[in-house]
Order: C-alpha cells, then structure tokens, then sequence
C-alpha cells in the first residue's frame, strides 16, 4: 500500500516509469472488466489502455483515501459504458480474432481444457451479452472483483439502492435467458 | 418443455434470490423464501437458472490482457506527452511572437502619435509667429493646447474606440494564453491530497 502510494507520488511528479509500476500492478482486474464489458480481445486491450492513459492525465484527482484499483475500475467501467453506448448495440465477439491468454506457456493447458474453457468464456460473453451495459458492470464488479454493494455504487457513482436494482434485474434477465437456452 | 405459468410474486421473490446470493438475506425472508419455492415451479426453476449463472461466472476466472501490455500502455503515454509538448511549444512560440509583435506596434503607435504631434506642433502657424508679446504667447499656447486636443480627440473618435477594444481583447487573451502555458506547462507540478 505505501508503495503504491509511493508510485502514485512519483507519477504525480510526471515520473512514468513509477506510473509504469501501478500498470504492472493493476493491468490484469483493469483488462478483465473491460474485456467482460466488451466482449473482445482487441477492443478490451485498447479501452484497458485508454483506461491508464486516463488515469495518468486524471491523477490529481484521485483521492487517496480511496482504494486505486477501485479508482481505476471506475474510469474504466465508465469508458466501456460510453463505448457501448457510441456502439448503439449489443457487443459482438469477433470470432476470428485471438482469446486473450490465461496461461502462460510453462504450464500450458491440455487442448480439451483449452476447449473446454474457450466454451466457457463464450458462454459466460451471451450471458453478459444479455445485459445493458449498467447492470453488465455491476454484475463484473460483484462476481470478478468481489466488490460490495456500496463499493460497486461508488464505482459507478450511484446509489447502493440502484446497485441492488440492477443485480437483481441483471440476474433475473440472466436466468432467463439460461432457462431459454 | 411445457412454459411455466407467471408467478404473481415473482418480482418480490427474484429481488430475495438476488439477495441470498449475495449472502444478504435475514432470515425471516430466506424462510419465506422456502416456503414460496416449494409450491412454485416457476420460482424454483428461476432459482435454479439464477444459480447456475451464480456457478458459471465463479468458475470463470479472471482474465488477463496479453503479455506486453505495460510496454504498450507506455509506449502511448510518451508518444500522447510528446505530442502534448509539441503543441504546448507551438502554442508557447506563436503567444511569444504574438507578445512580441503587439509590443512591437504598441511602441511604433506611440512613436508615431509622438512624431505626429510634434510636426502638428511646428508647422503651427500661431506657433511660429506668435513670440513678440507675452500675450500672444499665451494665446499661441492655448491654440496649441486647443489643437492638440481637438487632433487627440478627433483620432480617438475615428480610430481610438476600435484601437483600443482590439488592444484590450488582444491584451486579455494573451494573458490568458500565457497563464495557460504557465500552469499546464510539461512536467509542470500537479497538486492532489498526495503532493506536499
């Protein structure tokens, strides 16, 4: 936590290297919203790094009180939201191009695992797929970064009431749509 | 497969599933709950679907961007800082030559008006024959001071009104430009909670 601090001193300062190092810390939960927001590798990558490039040139704004990852998570479920919005549609997974990595090569996976968890992220995208992008944000932030209620709420700057309208919509549409499967 | 017919309290019984998913339910109302559930189809499939989403996105793990990733954000912080030192150096030489050249008319203007009062003055016929007697000195004075203002006055109300707009405006703005570039300057210090 002090060296994030640090980092964030130091990036303040205009030192890029230190910001370099809240990048490495924070690339992986930053890269998994935007990819389950958006639905693709691709557009995942370039909003995740929209997301820091924000964050650089919005950092004297970040309150310190504040987790920073969670800071981060805003700017970026905000950027998907808008993204999704300029899209006027739901997401399209672009079939042909690559599935971000979950393994790295020393401890590469069987081919049937690899197909058995490729068709488990293309199941878990139609469900998500389902979803405006409101509820599908807080529906990430609740099952992939285990936030609570009132942090998704301050995330998504609203209130912890409209937080539980949302999952509970979202899941109900969700169920439908694996019932109608 | 048969649709299951609506349930009347499906709306209040899918806002207690959401909430017992969430380990957020009391009791009372995870007993209500059950009790709903064992006479409804409807709900309990509900339940059930509502789980099994629950199940498939807890066993999905996180997903992370492909190697390389901070090289690249970094590489497009410097390119976006440099392109932003290039256009604040653009901004900077052009308010410089702008400060430079309005300084360099408001010195000619002043040059001018000064060359052209002084010839209005000596070529003054008043002025020139006037000197024999204290009195007409006097007057050649107050024709000269009633000259002079009638020419001020009569160059302020053809070209003094809009000179002096244009020079304000053109004035604020590039003080404006220049505090812009003071306090946006590259590297410039931010300041938040963290700065001391």
């Amino acid at each position: 936590m002090d060296e994030e601090r640090a980092w964030v001193e130091q990036a303040l300062q205009g030192d890029q290297a230190a910001f370099g190092h809240l990048v490495g810390a924070y690339e992986r939960p930053v890269y998994n919203l935007t990819y389950r927001m958006l639905g693709n590798a691709a557009e995942a990558e370039d909003a995740a790094q929209e997301t820091f490039l924000r964050a650089y040139s919005k950092l004297a704004t970040y309150q310190p009180e504040r987790k920073f990852v969670n800071w981060l998570l805003s700017i970026a479920s905000h950027h998907c939201i808008d993204r999704l919005r300029r899209r006027g549609r739901a997401p399209q997974l672009s079939l042909d191009g690559p599935l971000p990595p979950m393994w790295t090569v020393s401890e590469a996976p069987r081919p049937d695992e690899v197909a058995s968890k490729n068709e488990q992220r293309e199941k878990v995208r139609q469900v998500l797929d389902t979803l405006p992008s409101e509820y599908r944000a807080a529906v990430i932030l609740r099952y992939w970064h285990g936030m609570s209620y009132k942090e998704i709420a301050q995330t998504m700057k609203t209130t912890v009431s409209a937080i539980k309208s949302r999952l509970h919509r979202a899941r109900r549409m969700m169920a439908r749509q694996m019932q109608a499967a | 497969m048969e649709p299951l017919a609506e349930c009347a309290q499906s709306e209040r019984m899918t806002a207690m599933m959401s909430l017992a998913l969430d380990g957020l339910l009391d009791s009372g109302d995870r007993k209500q709950l059950e009790q709903h559930m064992k006479t409804c189809a409807t709900c309990r499939a509900e339940w059930q679907a509502m789980a099994q989403v629950a199940a498939l996105f807890e066993s999905s793990p996180a997903v992370g961007p492909p190697l390389g990733f901070a090289v690249r954000v970094e590489r497009r912080l410097a390119e976006k800082s440099k392109k932003k030192r290039q256009t604040f150096g653009g901004v900077a030489v052009l308010t410089s030559s702008l400060s430079l050249v309005g300084a360099t008319v408001a010195a000619l203007l002043v040059i001018a008006l000064g060359i052209a009062a002084w010839r209005w003055f000596d070529s003054s016929p008043s002025i020139q024959q006037g000197t024999q007697t204290l009195s007409q000195v006097a007057s050649g004075m107050g024709l000269v001071g009633k000259g002079a203002s009638l020419f001020l006055g009569d160059l302020l109300l053809r070209y003094g009104a809009p000179l002096v707009v244009v020079l304000g405006v053109g004035l604020a703005v590039l003080l404006g430009v220049w505090a812009w570039l003071i306090v946006k300057r590259p590297g410039g210090t931010h300041h938040n909670g963290f700065a001391q």
